[in-house]
């Protein structure tokens, strides 16, 4: 931690970034995200395992963004999702600086783009073993009771939108459900626009999750709606063996048109 | 204040046998917004047409539902009849009744609601149709030909002759296709080479064709009147304005035993080689994959001979960039090789061959000088059978169509034989004998008439060797099913024409559809038999199916004309039926976030970037835009696009909407 302290003062007193984002322990003691600009404040940040917040989502927040370059503590789940940003054109990696954080906590030295896809493709990018169990359980359940199980879960759904803001891949400055000619989605929530809202939601995330699961801690009802995304992970894996945010380069797997598409699908 | 108009076609019977159109006509016409209903029995018919002309200007409507068939065949009749009444063709949209209803369900209540129901939806969406203007492009008056046989050949002369420029790309060294290949040509037995020689002189010498050979396809863009063609020109290791022609190289070069593909494996031709005396442009290549000094480093004999010192060993591809307006597809046939027939023992017993060998044998150029010699030990044979069908018409092989040219070719080669080995015996075993065409069935009854040719009708099972002879155990079904054993000494196979190897990749790159068989396909099996499904982009020849010559060159006509009727015109209208990214007041310019996600997902490459940037040329923001001129109209970046901001003119969101909940609500 003395690392990172050491080099985000570095990185701020020499004026290569304006800001670091990272986590800073509040007043309660809560983990909560930090912005620091000023290199007398460095000593703010902290990094434990208590520290599992996506801060990528700020990387495309304007309000971050009008600061200048950033740095950015970055475990796994960051690192993806600024591979993602910056393949969806959301983010440039000269704008950026990452503090890249391993497994067991330790600074990485991440020089560049190519340095962090590396350490990426050594990582195990499947979903969290925590989650691995849950859809296991949830896979053992028949479509209807399945169903069953989705329609109780989401009908606490109070479309709060929680689990859009907190993703970084949910960067669209108008989404779909703002959208109100014609109004495809319902404002208010209801079981059955709350489903449309969610499975929406997961299909706009197919091939995109990076398995952070941001969306199922950020929701206030406890709605394990994480899971949903993570589902589509294993799918997209299982058909076309590939996880998304590996490289800053990847064309997203399920909107990618290339000639040779087998077309077997169509009669 | 919306005025539609529907009217409800009763086709003939295909609609009206199960559909009760006049209790559709007035349960519509009591419709919100519907100013007048009807039916009748053609609408796409004059009267019928008419009809909806004169309720247009009686009526003043605003918008048309014409409730009939697939909008794939008449939607652009109804849209000109609109147009012809006074109002935007774009403002009338058609219910498939018939597709989507009389055709699929029984007659009864429920089917009569349903008709009701589609039209309904298409009242609702036809209310917030706008008024479309075309979309104007500009054409590039030349044309691409792809593939040299007769059948590009011709198709270059006469969009030549029409005064237009024509760039013809050949995969192979030199012009002339399988019509060079073959000996004599049916029903007339004139000889191939000698009457396609002059036109492939002809091709090379037009003013207005350029020539590509030893080339292919890399990539095609754009769209018609537009496209973006990149051509690898392949490297012939020769600087082609030096070289004479004068074939010294070819008869020294040291590696003179690769199998001859232009003799179908019967000859050995040299690794720097011209592939037939005929050949157009009559300069050699050299085969990379065989030429000694490729291989081994050192040889360079033909550098050292060439008097006029043409041979460039380090010649690189040349990539090609071209603009086309036009492209005619003329890639032709293959046919079924070796390893597929193992019951016939072709490719295990030299004297079993295919219909192409035996054309060489017959070719007065061929390997034997066009002498019937068998190739196992260059004895004339004495008894000879073809075996027509082998492949073709056979399911269980995977290959269930007719290959149209062998009955025809099987009979033309029985009687080659026989006049040239007067005492031989020919045996043709057949399943029918399909001789369709000006002077076809006299020909086939000639062969057997006047030369004796002795056509057994019924299949052969298998072809084995005894005592240095081929068995042919076959059946005579006009004999009962009688079996046959036949000692022959030579055996002929009519192998199943086939698409090219490569037809599929090409038809991907031009984005044209084809069928289980890897054939072209054409956008309408008899309306528009020379079209594909890409506009711009036309068929001739064998890519389609197996055609003979006079079937291929007529096609490759029609082809020339659609080119030529292209080219006619300063400018093409497109259908304004395309995608467009949102505008909105800055600072937003556009929802568009700028993710690009649909710039991959495009199968026309139709989606560019476009900056909107301050007066001193900072970019603020980059969007998504759409090229009205590339894109078709297919809407997969508008179901793509996350945030909504691309919507699709004609069956914009709003549309869509409409007609769901026109279905969702009780009415």
């Amino acid at each position: 931690m003395d690392n990172l302290v050491k080099r985000a003062k570095e990185l701020l007193e020499n004026k290569t970034v304006q800001v670091v984002i990272g986590y800073e322990a509040g007043p309660t003691g809560v983990i909560r995200p930090a912005f620091i600009t000023d290199p007398e404040k460095a000593g703010k940040l902290i990094y434990n395992d208590k520290c599992d917040q996506n801060l990528a989502v700020y990387l495309t927040k304007k309000e971050v963004k009008n600061f200048g370059k950033m740095a950015i503590v970055a475990t796994l789940p960051v690192m993806r999702s600024i591979m993602m940003l910056i393949s969806e054109q959301q983010l440039f990696a000269e704008s950026i600086v990452v503090l890249g954080i391993s497994a067991d906590g330790n600074l990485l030295d991440i020089a560049d783009i190519n340095i962090m896809q590396g350490y990426i493709e050594k990582s195990d990018l499947s979903n969290p073993e925590k989650y691995k169990a849950l859809l296991a359980e949830l896979n053992k359940l028949n479509p209807e009771e399945k169903f069953a199980y989705w329609q109780k879960e989401l009908s606490k759904c109070i479309k709060c939108y929680a689990c859009r803001q907190a993703c970084p891949m949910c960067y669209c400055t108008r989404c779909t459900v703002e959208v109100n000619q014609p109004q495809w989605i319902p404002v208010q929530a209801n079981t059955h626009g709350n489903m449309e809202w969610h499975i929406l939601r997961a299909m706009h995330l197919a091939g995109r999750c990076i398995s952070c699961g941001e969306c199922g801690r950020a929701c206030p009802v406890g709605i394990p709606c994480h899971l949903l995304t993570m589902q589509l992970t294993d799918q997209v894996y299982t058909y076309f063996k590939v996880y998304a945010g590996t490289s800053d380069k990847m064309n997203s797997v399920l909107s990618t048109f290339e000639p040779n598409d087998k077309e077997s699908f169509i009669i | 204040m919306a005025r539609i108009g529907v009217f409800v076609c009763h086709c003939g019977e295909n609609i009206s046998a199960t559909v009760d159109c006049g209790k559709v006509a007035d349960t519509i016409g009591k419709l919100k917004h519907v100013a007048y209903s009807t039916e009748y029995k053609y609408m796409c018919s004059d009267p019928g047409q008419t009809l909806i002309k004169d309720a247009i200007r009686e009526h003043k409507l605003t918008g048309v539902v014409v409730s009939a068939c697939s909008p794939r065949m008449h939607e652009p009749t109804f849209r000109k009849a609109c147009a012809e009444g006074g109002l935007n063709p774009f403002l009338c949209e058609m219910a498939n009744l018939r597709e989507h209803c009389s055709w699929v369900h029984e007659k009864n209540e429920l089917t009569t609601e349903k008709a009701i129901d589609i039209i309904r939806t298409q009242v609702e969406k036809v209310k917030l149709n706008s008024a479309l203007q075309p979309i104007r492009v500009p054409v590039t008056k030349t044309s691409m030909v792809i593939g040299g046989g007769i059948a590009g050949i011709q198709a270059a002369l006469d969009i030549a002759n029409c005064g237009h420029k024509v760039v013809m790309v050949e995969r192979s060294p030199s012009i002339g296709g399988h019509m060079s290949q073959l000996s004599e040509t049916f029903p007339t037995l004139d000889c191939s080479q000698c009457i396609l020689t002059p036109r492939m002189v002809e091709v090379a010498q037009h003013p207005n064709i350029t020539l590509y050979t030893y080339a292919e396809v890399e990539s095609v863009e754009g769209f018609i009147g537009n496209f973006k063609v990149k051509i690898r020109k392949k490297a012939k290791s020769l600087d082609e304005k030096a070289c004479t022609g004068c074939g010294l190289c070819t008869t020294k070069c040291p590696q003179k035993k690769i199998p001859n593909e232009f003799e179908q494996g019967m000859g050995m031709r040299p690794a720097i080689y011209v592939p037939f005396p005929q050949a157009v442009p009559n300069r050699p290549v050299i085969d990379k994959e065989h030429c000694t000094y490729y291989i081994k480093g050192k040889c360079k004999v033909c550098e050292i001979v060439c008097p006029t010192k043409a041979i460039r060993f380090d010649q690189p591809d040349e990539i090609l960039d071209l603009e086309i307006g036009a492209i005619v597809v003329s890639t032709g046939f293959d046919i079924k090789h070796a390893d597929f027939f193992p019951e016939y023992g072709y490719g295990k017993y030299k004297d079993v061959i295919d219909g192409l060998q035996f054309e060489r044998l017959a070719s007065a150029s061929g390997p034997t000088a066009g002498a019937i010699l068998r190739p196992s030990d260059g004895q004339v044979p004495k008894n000879i059978v073809f075996i027509a069908c082998a492949g073709s018409r056979d399911p269980a092989k995977g290959i269930a169509y007719c290959s149209k040219i062998c009955c025809m070719y099987t009979a033309k080669h029985a009687m080659l034989y026989k006049h040239k080995v007067h005492e031989g015996n020919a045996h043709v075993f057949y399943m029918d004998i399909r001789s369709g065409g000006k002077n076809y069935d006299e020909f086939v009854r000639r062969a057997i008439e006047e030369d004796y040719v002795n056509y057994i009708r019924g299949r052969v099972s298998t072809v084995y060797e005894r005592d240095g002879k081929l068995i042919v155990k076959g059946v005579d079904t006009l004999l009962g099913a009688q079996p046959v054993e036949i000692v022959a000494d030579m055996v002929v196979l009519a192998t199943a024409g086939v698409a090219n190897p490569g037809a599929e990749e090409l038809a991907q790159k031009l984005h044209v559809s084809y069928d289980s068989h890897k054939f072209f396909a054409e956008a309408h099996p008899k309306l528009k038999p020379v079209e594909t499904n890409t506009a711009g982009i036309f068929l001739a020849g064998a890519c389609q199916n197996p055609k003979d010559i006079p079937d291929s060159v007529s096609q490759a006509s029609g082809a020339a004309v659609k080119v030529a009727a292209l080219f006619s015109q300063n400018g093409l209208t497109r259908e304004p039926l395309v995608a467009f990214v949102n505008r909105t007041a800055p600072p937003m310019y556009s929802t568009c976030v700028g993710c690009f996600l649909c710039q991959s997902v495009c199968p026309y490459q139709a989606i560019e970037r476009e900056d909107f940037k301050t007066r001193d040329g900072k970019i603020i923001k980059t969007v998504a835009k759409i090229n009205e001129g590339l894109c078709q109209g297919c809407g997969t970046c508008v179901a793509l696009c996350r945030s909504k901001s691309i919507d699709l003119y004609g069956y914009s969101n709003n549309q869509v909407y409409a007609e769901v909940v026109a279905l969702l609500n009780e009415f």
